[in-house]
């Protein structure tokens, strides 16, 4: 029998790959704490995020690679993650250097259930392990408060010798909106260099701390608050959601154009309300028709992350202040927001690998 | 989202050429003149739809820094720098003969 080496074994984890990032797992850094006493062999695969829909298989090609190895006697393979950041865009400075990911979740109209979404996706963030905060930038009509169940004006706190606003929490979120502001019914009247303003302060005077994925509920269409988030804040990526009827899908490609315009990647889309579930009978209807979102998806080579059925319960613990994950998280559309939340932090992994590669540009000068 | 991406960008003061070498290996020597009059920015090209030369006589090249994770800015000598050549533009704009000839123009 012959004896195993760190460098036999890590030759042989070179072989396995990220099924996402596509390479090799010892390159990108994944494998840590590697020990090998005798034919005994244990390592850690550091995922790039906790809610990683490829566990199994890495899990399963490790084995693959290292079972044929002689010598190797005990396998031990154990998980943890370390969420990468995969911040880009033309934003000069950084304005939440403590966290690693911002996603936009957007939609070139309303109406399309971006807020339902967002909410959904921070709580199925969250269940999956990463800590991850939501901020509600819908200026016009901050739904989020109702949505997570949340009010009243946010602390004042010092950190560091600065007074920062210290977001509320809400089913273990952190949660920020230009809503805790406003007196209900109050409407926000305001020209662009307001808006600008105040979302400036959403961003910079908040106190998240360190967070994994910062989700941010976008105001529909394409105008001042998308232009200023581009422009003021490192963002990772941008999440369509349509509903799937056509003329909603001429929306899709507007946003995209305009995200391509300021230059930040679309992580995936996601079709809301592509079918209904009867609460009567359990049928599912297919009320906007199917899958056009899944067609927008394809033409424009956009990761297609999931539909999501509409049904009344949704609708009414929305209306309550709890997410439908929080309070029927067994459900087909609680596990379909488990999924889209993995699929979509699997995306942005492959995202902070574009970045990690562009930033490794080296310019010289001879 | 496959966009191309350089790895390695050199300024050859001498050659007055930048070269510019990408992740899959392929290398594009670009003239310092040829840069500058395709370069993208709202006061060179007007707000045609189609990419223009505009020649600038003896254009010098003084910076150049990354913007994000998908473009170079160049600062010529004469101080502009409104130019921001993002990598799918720049490489599209490479002007060695493999890269011509699967180019229309």
């Amino acid at each position: 029998m012959g004896t195993v080496t760190r460098d036999v074994v890590l030759e042989a984890l070179k072989k396995v790959q990220d099924p996402e990032l596509q390479r090799d797992i010892v390159s990108l850094g994944m494998v840590k704490n590697l020990e090998v006493t005798g034919g005994k062999v244990a390592f850690t695969v550091e995922l790039t995020t906790p809610a990683c829909p490829l566990r199994e298989r890495i899990q399963e090609d490790c084995q693959k690679a290292l079972v044929g190895l002689n010598g190797v006697t005990d396998l031990q393979i154990s998980f943890g993650a370390q969420v990468r950041g995969s911040k880009t865009g033309a934003g000069q400075t950084d304005l939440l250097p403590s966290v690693k990911n911002v996603i936009l979740v957007a939609a070139g109209k309303g109406g399309v259930g971006k807020s339902t979404v967002a909410a959904n996706l921070a709580v199925a963030l969250k269940m999956h392990g990463a800590a991850t905060g939501l901020l509600d930038a819908d200026i016009y009509g901050p739904s989020i408060p109702i949505i997570m169940g949340v009010k009243g004006e946010p602390k004042k706190i010092e950190v560091n010798g600065e007074f920062k606003l210290e977001p509320p929490t809400a089913h273990n979120l952190p949660v920020m909106s230009i809503g805790f502001f406003l007196e209900p019914d109050q409407a926000v009247i305001w020209r662009g260099p307001m808006l600008g303003k105040a979302l400036h302060q959403l961003m910079a005077d908040v106190h998240w701390g360190d967070l994994d994925y910062l989700v941010v509920d976008m105001p529909p269409g394409t105008g001042d608050v998308q232009i200023t988030f581009s422009q003021q804040l490192k963002v990772s990526g941008a999440l369509l959601v349509a509903t799937p009827q056509d003329v909603a899908l001429a929306d899709v490609v507007r946003a995209k154009s305009m995200f391509d315009k300021v230059m930040i990647p679309i992580v995936g889309i996601v079709e809301n309300m592509s079918y209904f579930i009867c609460d009567g009978c359990g049928k599912k209807h297919e009320i906007f028709s199917r899958g056009g979102a899944e067609r927008a998806a394809k033409r424009f080579k956009i990761p297609f992350l999931g539909e999501i059925p509409i049904t009344s319960s949704i609708r009414e613990w929305g209306d309550k202040g709890v997410p439908i994950l929080v309070r029927e998280p067994q459900s087909e559309i609680s596990r379909t927001f488990l999924e889209i939340a993995s699929r979509l932090a699997g995306q942005l992994s492959v995202v902070s690998e574009i970045a990690r590669r562009a930033q490794s540009l080296k310019i010289i000068s001879s | 989202m496959a966009s191309p991406i350089p790895v390695e960008i050199n300024h050859r003061k001498e050659k007055g050429v930048v070269r510019v070498t990408w992740e899959d290996g392929h290398v594009g020597e670009y003239g310092c003149g040829y840069l500058r009059g395709y370069c993208p920015c709202a006061l060179c090209q007007g707000h045609g739809a189609k990419i223009k030369f505009v020649e600038v006589p003896d254009a010098k090249l003084a910076e150049i820094s990354a913007v994000g994770n998908y473009a170079i800015q160049f600062t010529w000598q004469d101080g502009h720098n409104t130019g921001i050549y993002t990598f799918d533009y720049l490489k599209s704009l490479c002007p060695c003969p493999e890269c011509n000839r699967s180019k229309d123009r």
